[in-house]
């Protein structure tokens, strides 16, 4: 079992001092990263460190930050712009809320190493205004570190120049893709853009932007300041430091947030969230948030980091594990995602907008036991329909929970079509027609 | 399982690429693979266009246009980039140096071909009426349902009345292919399409429209030898042109078949006879009792003055029974049997008699229900199952409840007779054997089954044919080989110049619809061969007008609403009875059933992108019929703007026309509203297109893929345009905020407009158009537009704005 208690750097636990004002995050060396950067370091070499430390996108794809960084470095482009994901797309997601609340000047700091990295001296941090206490407490730091010039014009006296503005929006779970964002920011609807282009070439006003969750910029005053090495001590080979998780012990409990190395095992993680599932009484453990896939039990010694979880069938995503009950009819759980998922695409992509909404139209009719055998197939069909055909992470995502309900609960589908019976008896019918293929020509 | 799940997008590496090379104008280009051939292009192209310049024009595209950023949305020009993980849109994907594209593969296509299909399980319209297409006649079905229901019965009847001259007649007597097309099936049931224009042209019976303004005499004479459905239809429409016709029947009264074949309680005579009144009305001559090679022959029609014939002489010899014993007094012909019946003569069946009745088809049944009708014991004997009768099942269903005996898979071995009289019949049972050749399982007979069923009388009714003896081979009429007069298929002349053949002695014995149709081909062709036209070019033109349009499937959505029954005659009151068994709709319950019509036809049908790549990606079938309410839209349809009508139905969100209207015309109009699977493109709030900034320049309406933005149909006003004082200054196209004008390389006015490719506009074009032009579309690919520069785009993207 990792020691979990080591690995606290970016989540200042209730226990630690507090970190929100100023004077207390100087007085953990706050912002001498900055310092050293801009009085010691060139862009090329802050950029260089963030690379060798091989930190790891925090905010589902694990993409390099610093290869991103350096394709809008090195962009002939003069006007570049950094952009900090603090959106929480998954509202059960409470990561990005709890930074901006516990250590609101680390986000700062982390903005300001990328916008020195990559040339830019405009930064926006987009995040969620339904929750209010994270928007206001990053203001506040932000207010006195504009006063304390760590912000704006020539900070720190040097010639780097770099504005800061927050901008809190409401417009679901699109809200945290990376080109949503831009879009709203530009004051247009809320709809992701095709990639490639990428945001590093083409991003905000088709200017080059390096736009990083928070979880990943909050990463980097500390490899600025301690060194690659000091950063890769806690974490997996392939991706080091840590991440933040919020851990739902069933559906509808309170949730837990902790930090956690990566490669910590599945197990480790819920047990060090005093979590112990057994056979009996749990069904599955959702990893991912609502896009996220439901892996069985006999999975907890899978360890957390990008490649195990994928070929798992979940996904970093949101940051999210949940403890389904045993009593879950995991077709069930699937047809409420597919559910859910249809009334939060944005809308714009034919895969997205129409095929999450017949995969719930199928499902539920499965749920209602109306399911025929070829509606397996059909399931399968769209499984991979929908995300090779989508324009975003979205859709590509969209099918998780299927596809993995699909392939560690076989039976339960089974049972729902060729029994007619619900396998932990609590499905109710949801529709009574289900979808029938006409053919209307010869 | 193959299960990945991340977006890795990939980002381009950065590795050294091959030097770019400069064209003639200094512009950066490069190569790439498409489909295996090495490409040109230039830098800031995308996939598409490289594609498209280069004559690659099979990738599909259904949000895109040049004028304007793409976007990606319908996901129908996915292709594969190699080393991309997934497909990527070529609309939108940048092209670059040494990439290897693929533009087709099974997976994409499939890929596509769902996206239609999704697109089309949320298309609440359809693009032309399948009835219309499967009507004979090709009546506009959605058009006269729509009369009905606002209670226009008059111009319903009218409207039928421009390609089916008796809408009353076929109403009572039409087996109605069309229903068995309609869509309102997927729904709940088909429409109750032909006794809705029997209702509409009865209740003006009396005083019948003319379908149009008749034409003033020409001065050429047309015979028209047979007064049945099929020359009485061939001479309505001859003397709408204003040609006289003249009708030569062997019988004493018009209507052929339908008068002498048709029972009394499925069609009243004197009925039929108020509809035929219009035809004498019209100048329209009859000469009963003169049979064709008995009375008259062709040269004497010539010899007459006459300029053209036309031969419907149906089909009026029955088929033998081809069993020994069958010329035993008591075998009757059921043609004769149904003639006599209807001129009141004795017929060979009365009460208390036992009849059989041989075959399957409508004659067999006419026989049948007659013969009940007289209190006759009626056995029906058919040598096949029901699908296989030629009799419609309400019929059949109706026949079994009047009360006959019907068998089936049993034949005729022969006739047991007594003195020369008939006693009975020998039948055989039959089972079905192997398919054969075309698939069908022809029945075989079973040894020792055979079984003799007595009776009075015997009515074969297993077909007629057409009485040949009336052509002699001076005639210069020749034959088919089954014994029906030949004919050009398309054109219907015969082999002798200026004789034309239609209806079942054309075709062999159909249906009366069917009869009708070639009457009303036949006067077509007829009319060009009187106007000196070239008979070749007539063919064509008939059969790419009769050749059948591409229809696919769209899942249909409005509230279940059953059929409006027609109220029958209830069967005890049939008894010995030949009153008309159908009791007609009331009004009301006409509009209430013709409002069921899901009105299947959208303008944009011939011109939609939608429907173009639906048809090439064969989608016959949809997964996703029969859902709940809530798996589809009913949208309310916009039309109170002046000239743009708005069908949110069609629309298939590819914001096309939010774009145009934004970045390139200004007024910005349009949005994207809702979430998920209720986004649609809309009007701020919903409002009318009325209540907009919109300056009705109809640029939405040419970008519209599909029919949802159409152009109201209006009258062009003339602008004079003075070209000797034009001195080509171009102010007029700089100035235009919508690019309705542009300069061709020779600075003329220019052919890039509304009204197609290549169309120089000048002033005699402007004056001369009549009508605005419905979605013409712009060039699509650039390959449509003449050679120049990459650099230099024909119409610039303006915004008002700047
Ligand atoms: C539907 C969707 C929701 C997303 N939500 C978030 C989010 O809440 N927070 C986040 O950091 N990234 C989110 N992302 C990922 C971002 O698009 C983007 O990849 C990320 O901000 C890049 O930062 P990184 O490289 O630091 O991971 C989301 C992506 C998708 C497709
Ligand atoms: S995948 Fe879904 S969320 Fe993404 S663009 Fe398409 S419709 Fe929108
Ligand atoms: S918009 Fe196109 S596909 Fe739709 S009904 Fe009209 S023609 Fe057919
Ligand atoms: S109405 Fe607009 S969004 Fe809809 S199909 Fe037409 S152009 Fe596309
Ligand atoms: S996605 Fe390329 S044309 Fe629509």
């Amino acid at each position: 079992m990792p020691k979990f208690e080591q690995s606290h750097r970016l989540l200042r636990q209730n226990t630690d001092a507090d970190v929100r004002s100023l004077s207390a995050y100087r007085g953990i060396s706050g912002y001498a990263a900055l310092e050293k950067a801009l009085r010691e370091l060139t862009p090329e070499q802050v950029n260089q460190q963030v690379i060798d430390a091989k930190l790891r996108g925090r905010g589902g794809a694990g993409r390099l930050a610093g290869e991103k960084w350096r394709i809008v470095r090195e962009s002939e482009d003069e006007q570049k712009y950094v952009i900090c994901n603090a959106y929480d797309a998954d509202a059960r997601s409470l990561a990005a809320r709890t930074l901006l609340e516990r250590n609101p000047h680390q986000v700062i700091e982390g903005i300001l190493l990328a916008a020195y990295a990559v040339g830019a001296t405009e930064a926006y941090l987009v995040t969620r205004s339904t929750t209010p206490e994270g928007a206001t407490a990053v203001q506040q730091a932000l207010q006195e570190a504009t006063e304390a010039n760590l912000v704006g014009r020539d900070i720190l006296s040097t010639d780097f120049s770099c504005t800061i503005n927050v901008l809190g929006v409401d417009i679901g779970f699109m809200g945290g893709e990376e080109t949503v964002q831009m879009a709203v920011i530009k004051g247009r609807r809320g709809m992701p853009e095709q990639r490639p282009p990428f945001p590093a070439q083409y991003g905000l006003w088709d200017k080059p932007t390096a736009i990083n969750s928070i979880e990943t910029l909050v990463n980097v005053p500390g490899i600025i300041r301690d060194g690659a090495v000091a950063f890769a001590s806690a974490g997996s080979a392939s991706t080091g430091g840590t991440k933040i998780l919020t851990i739902y012990a069933s559906p509808g409990s309170e949730p837990t947030v902790v930090e956690v190395p990566f490669g910590a095992s599945l197990g480790d993680i819920l047990e060090h969230a005093g979590l112990h599932p057994t056979e009996s009484d749990v069904r599955a453990i959702v990893v991912g948030g609502a896009e996220g896939g439901a892996l069985p039990l006999s999975l907890l010694n899978t360890p957390y980091d990008f490649d195990p979880l994928e070929e798992a069938g979940a996904i970093v995503g949101s940051g999210i594990i949940e403890v389904l009950p045993s009593n879950t009819c995991m077709v069930s759980w699937a047809r409420e995602r597919s559910a859910y998922l249809s009334k939060e695409s944005c809308g714009k992509c034919v895969p997205c907008r129409l095929g999450v909404k017949r995969i719930t139209g199928i499902l539920e009719g499965v749920v209602s036991d109306l399911g025929v055998n070829g509606d397996l197939d059909v399931l399968d069909e769209f499984a991979e329909y929908v995300p090779n055909g989508s324009l975003c992470g979205f859709g590509v995502q969209a099918t998780n929970p299927l596809k993995t309900a699909k392939r560690y609960w076989p039976e339960h589908f089974t049972s729902h079509i060729q029994e007619l019976q619900c396998p932990t008896g609590t499905c109710v019918p949801v529709r009574a027609h289900r979808f029938v293929t006409k053919h209307v020509l010869p | 399982m193959a299960i990945s799940i991340r977006d890795n997008f990939f980002l381009t590496s950065q590795e050294a690429q091959p030097p770019m090379v400069r064209n003639e104008h200094g512009h950066p280009s490069f190569t790439l693979t498409v489909d295996g051939k090495t490409l040109q292009a230039y830098e800031g192209q995308t996939i598409l266009s490289v594609a498209i310049d280069n004559g690659i024009s099979d990738i599909p595209n259904l949000c895109n246009d040049e004028k304007l950023e793409p976007t990606s949305a319908c996901r129908m020009c996915l292709v594969h980039v190699e080393g991309a993980e997934r497909p990527l849109p070529s609309c939108n994907t940048p092209a670059e140096p040494g990439m290897v594209v693929t533009t087709n593969s099974d997976e994409l296509f499939h890929i596509r071909r769902t996206n239609l299909e999704m697109m089309l399980s949320d298309h609440n319209a359809y693009c032309q009426p399948p009835c219309q297409v499967d009507c004979p006649t090709h009546i506009d079905i959605p058009g006269y349902l729509e009369l009905i229901a606002q209670g226009e019965m008059k111009e319903a009847a009218r409207l039928v009345k421009e390609v089916l001259p008796f809408p009353f007649t076929l109403g009572l007597t039409c087996p109605a292919p069309c229903q068995k097309a309609c869509r309102r099936t997927l729904v709940d049931e088909e429409i109750a399409i032909c006794r809705m224009h029997g209702h509409a042209a009865e209740t003006c019976l009396l005083d019948p429209p003319l379908p149009y303004v008749q034409d003033p005499p020409t001065g050429k004479k047309v015979a028209v030898v047979g007064g049945g459905p099929s020359g009485m239809t061939a001479a309505f429409y001859l003397a709408m042109r204003g040609h006289y016709c003249k009708i030569f029947d062997m019988q004493p009264q018009a209507g052929g078949m339908l008068r002498y074949g048709i029972p009394e309680y499925r069609l009243p005579k004197d009925m039929m006879d108020r509809e035929f009144a219009q035809l004498w009305d019209m100048g329209i001559d009859f000469q009963a009792n003169v049979k064709l090679g008995r009375d008259f022959t062709i040269d004497d029609l010539f010899a007459q003055g006459f300029d053209a014939v036309y031969l419907a002489i149906g089909c009026w010899t029955s088929n033998d029974l081809r069993v020994p014993g069958e010329d035993a007094e008591g075998v009757v012909n059921a043609i004769r049997y149904l003639g006599d019946k209807v001129e009141g003569k004795p017929v060979p069946v009365k009460d208390g008699d036992e009849v059989i009745v041989i075959g399957g088809g409508f004659t067999a049944f006419d026989c049948t229900r007659t013969s009940l009708r007289l209190g006759a014991k009626v056995h029906t004997m058919y040598r096949r199952g029901r699908t296989e009768m030629g009799a419609t099942t309400e019929e059949v269903e109706d026949g079994e409840a009047e009360g006959t005996h019907l068998q089936l898979y049993v034949s005729q071995t022969r006739v047991v007779s007594e003195n020369g009289r008939v006693t009975g019949v020998e039948f055989q049972r039959n089972k079905l054997g192997e398919p054969d050749a075309s698939g069908r399982r022809r029945p075989v007979p079973v040894p020792g089954s055979e079984f003799v069923l007595n009776c009075d009388t015997v009515i074969p009714a297993i077909g007629q044919a057409v009485d040949t003896s009336v052509l002699d081979d001076a005639s210069g009429i020749k034959w088919t080989k089954w014994k029906t007069i030949q004919t050009n298929p398309h054109n219907f002349m015969s082999d002798r110049e200026g004789v034309f053949a239609g209806g079942d002695c054309q075709m062999g014995a159909k249906t009366i619809i069917e009869g009708v149709a070639q009457g009303k081909l036949n006067a077509r062709s007829i009319h060009s061969y009187l106007m000196g036209e070239d008979m070749n070019e007539v063919a064509r033109r008939l059969e790419l007008e009769e050749r059948r349009p591409d229809l696919f499937d769209i899942v249909p959505y409005k509230p279940v609403e059953p059929k409006v029954k027609m109220p029958m005659l209830p069967y005890e009151q049939r008894e010995k009875s030949f009153g008309l068994i159908e009791m007609g709709y009331l009004k009301e319950q006409a509009q209430r059933e013709a409002s069921r019509c899901l009105q299947c036809a959208c303008p944009a049908a011939g011109q939609c992108d939608l429907q173009k790549y639906s048809i090439e990606h064969g989608l016959a079938d949809n997964r996703f019929h029969d859902g709940e309410p809530s798996d589809y839209h009913d949208y309310d349809l916009d039309l109170s703007h002046s000239f743009i009508l708005r069908d949110p139905n069609k629309c298939i969100n590819c914001t096309q026309c939010v774009r145009v209207c934004h970045d390139v015309i200004g007024p910005d109009c349009y949005g994207m509203f809702g979430k998920g699977f209720d986004t649609i493109v809309s009007t701020p709030f919903n409002v009318s297109l009325h209540d907009t900034d919109c300056v009705s320049c109809g640029a939405c309406v040419q970008v519209c893929p599909t029919g949802s933005l159409m152009m109201a149909e209006r009258e062009l006003a003339r602008y004079s345009f003075a070209l000797d004082r034009c001195i080509f200054c171009g102010d007029c196209v700089e100035v235009c905020p919508h690019g309705a004008l542009g300069e061709t390389p020779n600075f003329e006015l220019s052919f890039f407009n509304r009204f197609g490719e290549d169309v120089t506009l000048e002033k005699n074009d402007l004056a001369n158009a009549p009508d605005y032009l419905v979605r013409q579309r712009l060039p699509r690919g650039k390959k449509a537009l003449p050679v120049m520069s990459p650099l230099v785009r024909p119409l610039p993207a303006r915004s008002i704005r700047d």
